[in-house]
């Protein structure tokens, strides 16, 4: 067992570097563009950020200074045996340390502020991003992927903020530093010891063209991992029910393994670089030593330069070695914001057109005008036309697929059709801001979406100034109340986010109360009723009816009864209106609609 | 953090020799001044060229074998932080897949995920950075402490003072820090979830408009998170000028003690240069603690809550050793009372009926009357409070839990479909199946003729929720994947709600050949009578059971169901 282990390390499946290489260029370009984009938000708290690189200076300063304040103490106090002066001295030096310890404090108290400002206000960015990208987006995304770029990425970028800022200053300023007083030492062996910058930038390069990828391999097998993880344990009623979970936990096991992969290499590459530049520490030691030794035996220097010169080597190495470090956790942060910012800059279709305006009240008059939409290259919808007057109930009959819900998309402008012009009130849609449109429409929708809050809460999800007695009411008229009061602790009862807790029912009926209560001019019912018994239904209808008057509604339902009583019937086949017309017109037709009907009636009766 | 450090036991070796290379490393460190020593005193005083090149070579060949001993160990330690990071990662999988129903539901998904990615991140981190760095501190410390002590035990004196006080200081730090940090994570789920609510919710919340109510929201939580982060980081970070405040303080000390030592004479120059030399050396290392400590506090922080998982007690469901097999499907529901575990009342009480092989039944029922409770009772997603269950007439709970689920064919309310393609998820009622048998699953659940219209066919990629598919078509999908199991027990759960009439009809019919029993939750009473018995549930209890006929004549709220559809039929009909 034991030397399989001494194997296993070097076993892992190599990464070919030229999947890691696609784009080269781009990808220095991207880094540069990425980090440059990080420090603008770095820089929005430039008074701030001033006042840290200030107190790096002042305890990088302080740091030199007291060694040599200690320094002069022994020569002075220990060595000559004397003790006039030494208490001022101490004091001195008391004070240069409380203030090193000081300035390290705000040095340090600062940056972490400006770090969670920074990671703050990405957080809020990405949010907002959410809320103002399409629905499309999120139809193509796992959850837990997108989750994983708000949580895992931005703790990246937290993480390097927190620290490499004030270590890349403060190194910087410790080489400087040290490279002057080298040079001033002997210029000779300053180059002597400078021999090793090449060889450092060319492991450098060499290790960070690998590892910048590497991380961002391991960044977006982390975000999948998290999909996969988010999915199956929200899903986890199918996979016991179905008794999946072994073959589950294999699943798992590949993308585990896959992130263990990336993770390796990412890992054992940029740990090459502390290695590296120990290796490079050492080196130029040695060549100091050797060339030092051969110089001095010539009798250009004197063994004690030899002796401050390793030193300074030392001292002029350190600050690299951390630079070379923080440079390598730069990049892994810059993989991290690479996948934020990519999701910062997709395209928001929601941003309305800049015609749109503001529609203070809307009649419900609608009116489409050949609209043909497209979804991932399929045409969903083709050449629809038809008119709606205001406060009548249009219903979309057709069998499942043939674009019912497609239509209530568009109308509520989730996706933007592609040809055509669906009038309201005269105005064409796309003039019209969405949260102008939408803050009159109220939504029931195939799946019933609650939030983990109580049913009160949900239920004011519809008008959020509604007050207690308007929820009951509009509780009372989706027939919603009675199950309510029954919960452990009524409406305050906190629902599961996932609604296990009440039946899919009731969790329509909540839906329904939600719709009502934010008294809209447009109604949208989207298999509204689809899972309430009927007598339920029956007594929600009365409700419904008293909710869609003097209100456009729009229906989609199986069941007959509210197709019955809509002023227009729109039958759609394969994304094409077929028939429309009210329900004697259709019948009288003995088209579609009444093959359709009949074929229901003798199955119901 | 005792089950975390466990699973580092497979990997001692590796650690040893992460360990190990580290050292030897240290050990070339302090050579170096050595050789350079003998190199002066040998080579340049006695003007010895030789000497200085075979001594500058030495040099040079310890650099290259220090090299690919620094290259080795980053093998071996990144060997170690990924492979523990990957075991820990599929226990929790594993631990998660195990847990009960119950369990799962008293935690949210989201704190789950936090767990899995950011948790056992923060620990692999930690990891990495003790076999790399870790050692190198405290070792320095505790070497020039012990050398201070030896060279001169009444200058030192000071150490044994402050040493015992910055331990217990850096203890305290550790053991607050980790209570912040633990904080710090509670927000990073509490984030997660309004994250989450909002990318699921989405469309209701651009529905209703609802963009700066969620923005305020999310705003408190991204507020505190960032507030709770920022204490904790500063509160750690704090902890290192105050370190660094005593240890120079002692410096001081030293020196003026030593100033006094020297007037008097107890003590020499030389031994005074040394102790302050070594007091220079712990400062330095000192500032490397701060970031030992972060590290430890935010690790400490996750291991407790990953733990927390791992040491849930295991489920009882016991695998039974039998090989009792489901041959019939002939159930039996005997006195089942259930209550959900988190109410009080009842949401099932004394419900008593059977179903023979083969047989369908109709539940039916108002909304909240238990129908959905009395289906999760059948996989033993929970159990009853009393009562029996038997299938085939032996109680469920003496079948292998595999082998009970494995013959039932389970279509949920909410047909929740898995990333990946059309054949994945029908394939995920059984792994094995050819793609005759994906077909024709497909088919009996009529949605054969709309996968072959898409451009990918079975590979078509449906979302997470498989979004770009109507309801309908999702319903059918997910009959489809419970189908290919050709199971003995079929349970549709008003799963076909969204399917038109003709389409259902068709499904219906498909379904004869099957030969299955068969329960199906249905609010249309057309759907209903194709059933042979209909079972009508009211509050938890069986109301009426018989035929439609049957039902028609005897029962009143029957009746008042099937006018309440019919009227809505029939005045239309001329």
């Amino acid at each position: 067992m034991s030397s399989s282990e001494l194997k296993q390390p070097f076993q892992y499946e190599k990464i070919p570097f030229e999947r890691l290489q696609t784009k080269k260029e781009k990808r220095a370009k991207n880094t540069a563009g990425t980090i440059k984009r990080l420090s603008m938000y770095l820089i929005e708290e430039k008074w701030k950020l001033l006042l840290v690189i200030l107190m790096v200076l002042l305890s990088s300063t302080l740091g030199l200074l007291g060694p040599y304040l200690v320094g002069m103490a022994i020569d002075d106090f220990i060595v000559t045996k004397s003790a006039d002066g030494l208490s001022s001295l101490i004091i001195v030096l008391l004070i240069i340390y409380a203030s090193y310890s000081l300035a390290i404090f705000f040095q340090n108290y600062w940056m972490i502020g400006i770090a969670q400002n920074t990671v703050f206000t990405l957080r809020k960015q990405l949010f907002e991003q959410f809320h103002k990208l399409s629905i499309a987006f999120f139809d193509k995304r796992q959850q837990g992927e997108l989750m994983s770029r708000v949580t895992n990425d931005i703790d990246n970028i937290n993480n390097t903020l927190n620290q490499s800022v004030i270590q890349i200053f403060s190194s910087v300023i410790t080489l400087i530093g040290t490279v002057t007083v080298m040079l001033i030492l002997s210029p000779l062996l300053t180059g002597i010891t400078m021999t090793i910058i090449p060889l450092l930038f060319l492991a450098m390069n060499w290790i960070t063209k690998r590892t910048g990828p590497l991380y961002k391999l391991q960044q977006d097998d982390l975000g999948e991992l998290n999909g996969f993880v988010e999915e199956t344990i929200s899903g986890q009623h199918i996979v016991k029910t179905f008794s999946q979970e072994d073959r589950v936990i294999r699943e798992f096991k590949e993308r585990n393994k896959q992130l263990q992969l990336s993770g390796f290499w990412a890992q054992t590459i940029s740990g090459y670089i502390p290695k590296v530049m120990n290796t490079l520490n050492f080196l130029s030691f040695a060549l100091i030593a050797l060339f030092g030794g051969i110089l001095a035996i010539k009798g250009y220097i004197t063994v004690g330069v030899i002796v401050i010169f390793t030193e300074y080597a030392r001292q002029f190495t350190r600050p690299l070695n951390e630079l070379s470090n923080q440079f390598n956790i730069l990049l892994s942060a810059v993989a991290g914001a690479e996948r934020v910012f990519s999701v910062l800059d997709e395209e928001k279709e929601e941003s309305d057109e800049a015609s749109a305006q503001e529609l203070s009240h809307i009649e419900g008059h609608f009116a489409f005008n050949h609209v043909s939409f497209s979804y991932d290259d399929t045409l969903v919808l083709k050449n629809i036309n038809f008119e709606v007057q205001p406060g009548q109930t249009v219903a979309f009959v057709g069998h499942t697929g043939a674009g019912k819900t497609t239509i209530v998309n568009l109308i509520s402008r989730f996706y933007n059709y592609n040809e055509g012009e669906i009038l309201l009130d005269g105005f064409e849609l796309k003039d019209i801001k969405r949260s102008s449109l939408r803050s009159q429409m109220a939504f029931v929708l195939q799946d019933t979406f609650l939030f983990h809050a109580t049913v009160r809460e949900n239920i004011r999800y519809g008008r959020l100034n509604a007050t207690d007695k308007e929820v009951e009411l509009a509780a009372k008229r989706a027939n919603a109340h009675r199950f309510i009061e029954r919960l452990p602790n009524g409406y305050d009862t906190i629902l599961d986010q996932d609604g296990s807790s009440i039946s899919q029912g009731q969790k329509q009926l909540l839906a329904i109360a939600r719709a009502m209560i934010s008294n809209p001019s447009i109604l949208i019912l989207d298999e509204a009723t689809s899972t309430i018994d009927t007598i339920t239904e029956l007594k929600i209808q009365e409700g419904l009816k008293r909710l869609m008057k003097n209100r456009t509604s729009f229906v989609i339902a199986h069941r007959l009864n509210t197709i019955q009583q809509a002023d227009v019937i729109v039958l759609l086949e394969n994304g094409m209106i077929v028939e429309k017309g009210t329900h004697d017109e259709l019948m009288k037709k003995q088209g579609n609609y009444y093959t359709l009907y009949s074929e229901h009636r003798n199955k119901e009766v | 953090m005792k089950t975390i450090l466990s699973f580092l036991k497979p990997f001692k070796l590796s650690i040893t020799i992460a360990y190990t290379l580290t050292f030897l490393e240290l050990i070339a460190d302090l050579l170096f001044p050595f050789f350079l020593g003998i190199m002066i005193n040998e080579g340049i005083m006695k003007n010895n060229l030789n000497t200085i090149i075979l001594w500058g070579s030495i040099m040079l060949a310890v650099t290259v074998i220090t090299f690919i001993g620094g290259i080795i160990n980053s093998y071996f330690s990144s060997h170690v932080s990924a492979s523990f990071a990957l075991n820990i990662r599929e226990k929790l999988f594993t631990k998660i897949q195990h847990f009960t129903f119950e369990k799962l539901r008293l935690y949210p998904t989201s704190t789950l995920v936090t767990r899995f990615t950011n948790d056992v991140r923060q620990i692999q981190n930690t990891i990495f950075m003790a076999l790399r760095i870790m050692v190198r501190a405290p070792l320095l410390v505790l070497g020039s402490i012990i050398m201070a002590f030896i060279v001169n035990f009444k200058l030192s004196m000071i150490f044994l003072i402050t040493v015992p006080l910055l331990i217990a200081f850096i203890y305290w730090v550790l053991l607050k820090g980790s209570d912040m940090f633990n904080k710090v994570q509670e927000s990073v789920d509490y984030v997660n979830r309004v994250l989450q609510e909002n990318i699921a919710g989405m469309r209701i919340i651009k529905a209703f408009v609802r963009r700066d109510f969620e923005n305020k929201r999310f705003t408190l939580s991204n507020n505190k998170l960032a507030e709770e982060t920022q204490t904790a980081f500063r509160f750690v970070e704090a902890s290192m000028p105050i370190l660094l405040f005593v240890m120079n303080v002692s410096l001081v000390f030293i020196l003026w003690i030593g100033n006094k030592q020297i007037i008097a004479g107890t003590t020499n120059v030389g031994d005074v240069v040394a102790i302050v030399n070594y007091a220079l050396r712990t400062v330095m290392a000192i500032s490397m603690f701060t970031f030992l400590a972060l590290a430890f506090s935010r690790a400490k922080a996750s291991s407790e809550r990953i733990e927390k998982i791992l040491n849930e007690p295991n489920a009882q469901e016991k695998d039974k050793n039998n090989n009792d097999q489901i041959t019939d499907g002939k159930i039996e529901f005997n006195n089942i009372t259930f209550t959900y575990p988190d109410q009080k009342t009842p949401i099932l009480e004394d419900l008593s009926f059977s179903i023979s092989p083969g047989e369908s039944i109709a539940l039916i029922g108002s909304t909240g009357s238990g129908k959905t409770s009395l289906f999760q009772l059948l996989p033993r997603l929970y159990e009853p409070d009393t009562g029996t269950i038997y299938i085939d007439d032996k109680p469920i709970s003496t079948y292998p839990i595999v082998e009970l689920r494995q013959s039932i064919g389970y279509v949920p309310q909410n047909p929740l479909l898995f990333s990946g393609t059309i054949a994945d998820n029908i394939k995920f009622g059984k792994e094995e199946a050819t793609k005759f048998e994906v077909e024709q699953a497909a088919k009996d659940a009529q949605i054969h003729e709309t996968i072959i219209s898409f451009p990918n066919k079975y590979n078509t990629i449906v979302g997470q929720r498989g979004v770009n598919l109507s309801g309908g078509q999702k319903q059918r999908l997910s009959i489809a994947r419970a189908l290919i199991r050709r199971p003995k027990i079929l349970m549709f759960d008003d799963s076909t709600s969204a399917l038109d009439l003709t389409t259902e009809a068709y499904l219906l019919n498909a379904l004869q050949k099957y030969r299955c029993s068969m329960l199906l939750i249905t609010q249309k009473i057309s759907t209903a009578k194709r059933a042979d018995r209909i079972i009508l549930l009211d509050e938890g209890t069986v109301l009426a059971i018989g035929t439609h006929n049957k039902l028609l004549e005897e029962s009143e709220l029957y009746q008042k169901i099937v006018e309440s559809q019919m009227e809505k039929e029939l005045p239309y009909v001329k």
